[in-house]
């Protein structure tokens, strides 16, 4: 087992703990920066789609598993962005230009939907996100103008100083370029007196508001970052797709997305990537697995979203920590080795809260 | 002029008048202990003071600012830091996350240089540690600096949500029954801690108590409750001979 002698304080603000954490995850980069010589067309596709499902997740999982938001409304920013960003393209806006300004949309209709649910949580506030979500459905629908509605709308490769990448590994190394980006913006957002606010509103308002924190304009920030990472998703994902319909956001997208971040370990950065693994790969599994399998099983029409709703629930049931919690268990397991027992992250029950204030 | 002034302060739940027409002044230095019993509405003045509760009628008056209608989170920017009856510390952060915390409202937040991690964040970012450091070494809570809180007893939870409220810089500290549920070492200790927070760091001290034998041995000035009214107001000694706060606790002839 590792112990870190500790000698100033910038050791617990750095980002990498120790050596071995930047050799490890330098190599996973190389390894990803690899991948397009050593992996086909097809696989470097279903692997864009991976990092473009773990930007959104990370998205999700800064308001849910950081700030305790629920939102079963997240496709429609996938789709807000997604729609904004062809939009501009198709009237001969540069990607650069545009891809941002994707993002600011969606932030802003995370605003119009934050701000009015300030006051909700829990199942209310699932609730009214997802009812956000029919609308915006409805609008991707009615607003032909703009969308294309029924017809759908044909989203143009992205063009960089006028270069356009064709090519499925170029646009492999933008979604890279943005997760990496994305993902280190949340982590130095999540170190700072911000991230902390977050997590202080997630663990007991109460508290958090004699601390000084405003929580009206801290969930609001919450609500408008989420949506501005998911609309940054979004936006490649309709490049990935290459084809907007607006039954591609609808409700079940939402829940997929929410079940990366419960999947992959709520209130971790490292689970919103498990996550977005998780979801992203379980259909190749599976359809390779159908290959093996007796025709009286794998000829079963929806057996794909049959073992995803099994996996979710084994997952609450056994691992509510998630993938990254299990991961943690496996890795405490060999360090310890051979004195772990089980009790380690066994959670002494709390306390009553008998006069919470809520 | 007082730190603390509190003026005909009340608030009716429906027909309850949980406070009812409650005066009194904190001077600074002092500490000053509400007692009363259960029921009798110290919480419910805890709360008014925190601007959680719209007081139905009165004044609250900080060191010459009127505050009886700031938002909540206003009122650790003026100088007020809290704890709570029942702890209401951040379950799922270390002791140490749950001290920065305290930083809240001295942080300049500025969103963009927070997600490039610009040196200024950092440079701001360890002056906070700093601060943190000089209250874990006040209360002496080295050894769990890096634990989480699901993991601490309560004893130690106590502490760790009195320093919170000390990393807050805080003028006035309101502490809500700091020794309900620790046994009698560990009520000992509160009583050293709180003369320290008086002592060293020139705090002022508002609390609500039951334990008598710590009220007694910190008390500077004692007020006793019963039914949302001042019963009596005094030093401890004073207060406990007092024949009306007597018969509120142990009930006596009509």
């Amino acid at each position: 087992m590792r112990f870190v002698f500790k000698t100033s304080y910038e050791q617990d603000i750095n980002l990498f703990r120790h050596g071995g954490d930047r050799f490890w995850y330098g190599l996973l980069l190389l390894a990803l920066a690899a991948a397009p010589l050593l992996l086909d067309t097809f696989y470097l596709g279903e692997l864009s789609f991976i990092l473009i499902y773990a930007i959104a997740a990370t998205g999700l999982m800064l308001l849910v598993g950081y700030t305790g938001l629920v939102s079963l409304g997240h496709a429609a920013f996938l789709g807000i962005g997604a729609y904004a960003n062809a939009y501009f393209i198709s009237q001969g806006m540069p990607f650069l230009v545009s891809f941002p300004l994707a993002g600011l949309i969606t932030a802003a209709a995370g605003l119009l939907i934050g701000v009015p649910t300030l006051r909700m949580s829990g199942i209310y506030l699932a609730i009214a996100t997802l009812a956000f979500a029919y609308i915006v459905e409805q609008v991707f629908i009615r607003w032909e103008s703009v969308t294309g509605g029924f017809r759908g709308l044909p989203v143009d490769a992205p063009d960089i100083f006028g270069y356009q990448l064709w090519e499925r590994w170029e646009f492999y190394y933008l979604c890279l370029v943005v997760l990496v980006a994305v993902i280190l913006g949340v982590a130095n957002l999540l170190r700072s007196p911000t991230g902390r606010a977050f997590v202080a509103i997630r663990d007991s308002e109460i508290s958090a508001q004699s601390m000084g924190i405003n929580l009206a304009r801290y969930k609001a920030m919450a609500f408008a970052l989420s949506a501005f990472i998911t609309g940054l998703a979004g936006a490649l994902y309709g490049h990935h797709i290459s084809y907007l319909a607006p039954d591609a956001f609808d409700i079940r997208l939402s829940i997929i997305l929410l079940l990366m971040v419960v999947v992959g370990g709520v209130g971790s950065l490292h689970g919103a990537v498990y996550g977005a693994i998780f979801a992203g790969a379980l259909p190749q599994v599976i359809a390779i697995l159908r290959d093996y399998l007796p025709p009286a099983i794998s000829q079963t029409p929806g057996l794909e979203p049959a073992l995803f709703g099994v996996i979710l629930v084994f997952f609450i049931l056994f691992e509510p920590f998630g993938i990254y919690g299990r991961w943690l268990k496996i890795k405490l397991y060999f360090q310890m080795f051979p004195l772990y027992k089980k009790a380690t992250f066994k959670r002494q029950k709390s306390y009553l809260k008998t006069e919470r204030l809520r | 002029m007082s730190l603390l002034s509190v003026e005909n302060l009340a608030i009716h739940f429906g027909g309850i008048k949980a406070v009812d027409q409650v005066s009194f002044a904190v001077e600074a230095g002092e500490v000053f202990t509400i007692i009363g019993p259960n029921g009798a509405g110290k919480t419910t003045i805890f709360n008014l003071i925190s601007r959680i509760y719209d007081p139905t009628e009165g004044r609250l008056i900080f060191d010459g600012v009127d505050f009886t209608t700031m938002p909540a989170h206003r009122i650790a920017g003026l100088g007020i830091a809290r704890t709570f009856q029942n702890i209401e510390l951040f379950e799922h952060a270390t002791v140490l996350q749950n001290l920065l915390v305290g930083r809240q409202p001295h942080a300049r937040v500025n969103l963009l240089s927070e997600i490039l991690f610009l040196p200024s964040v950092r440079r701001a970012e360890i002056a906070h540690r700093e601060k943190v450091e000089e209250i874990i070494d006040l209360l002496d809570l080295q050894a769990y600096r890096e634990q989480m809180i699901a993991n601490l007893p309560y004893g130690v939870r106590k502490v760790v949500e009195m320093a919170r409220a000390l990393c807050t810089e805080p003028k006035l500290l309101l502490l809500d029954e700091p020794s309900s549920g620790l046994n009698v070492e560990e009520t000992q200790d509160m009583s050293y801690w709180i003369e320290d927070i008086k002592r060293r760091l020139g705090v002022t001290v508002l609390m609500v108590e039951h334990d008598m034998g710590l009220v007694s041995s910190v008390s500077d000035r004692v007020l006793a409750l019963n039914y949302g009214r001042v019963l009596a107001q005094g030093s401890p000694e004073e207060v406990q001979r007092n024949p009306d706060v007597i018969k509120a606790y142990l009930g006596g002839e009509e």
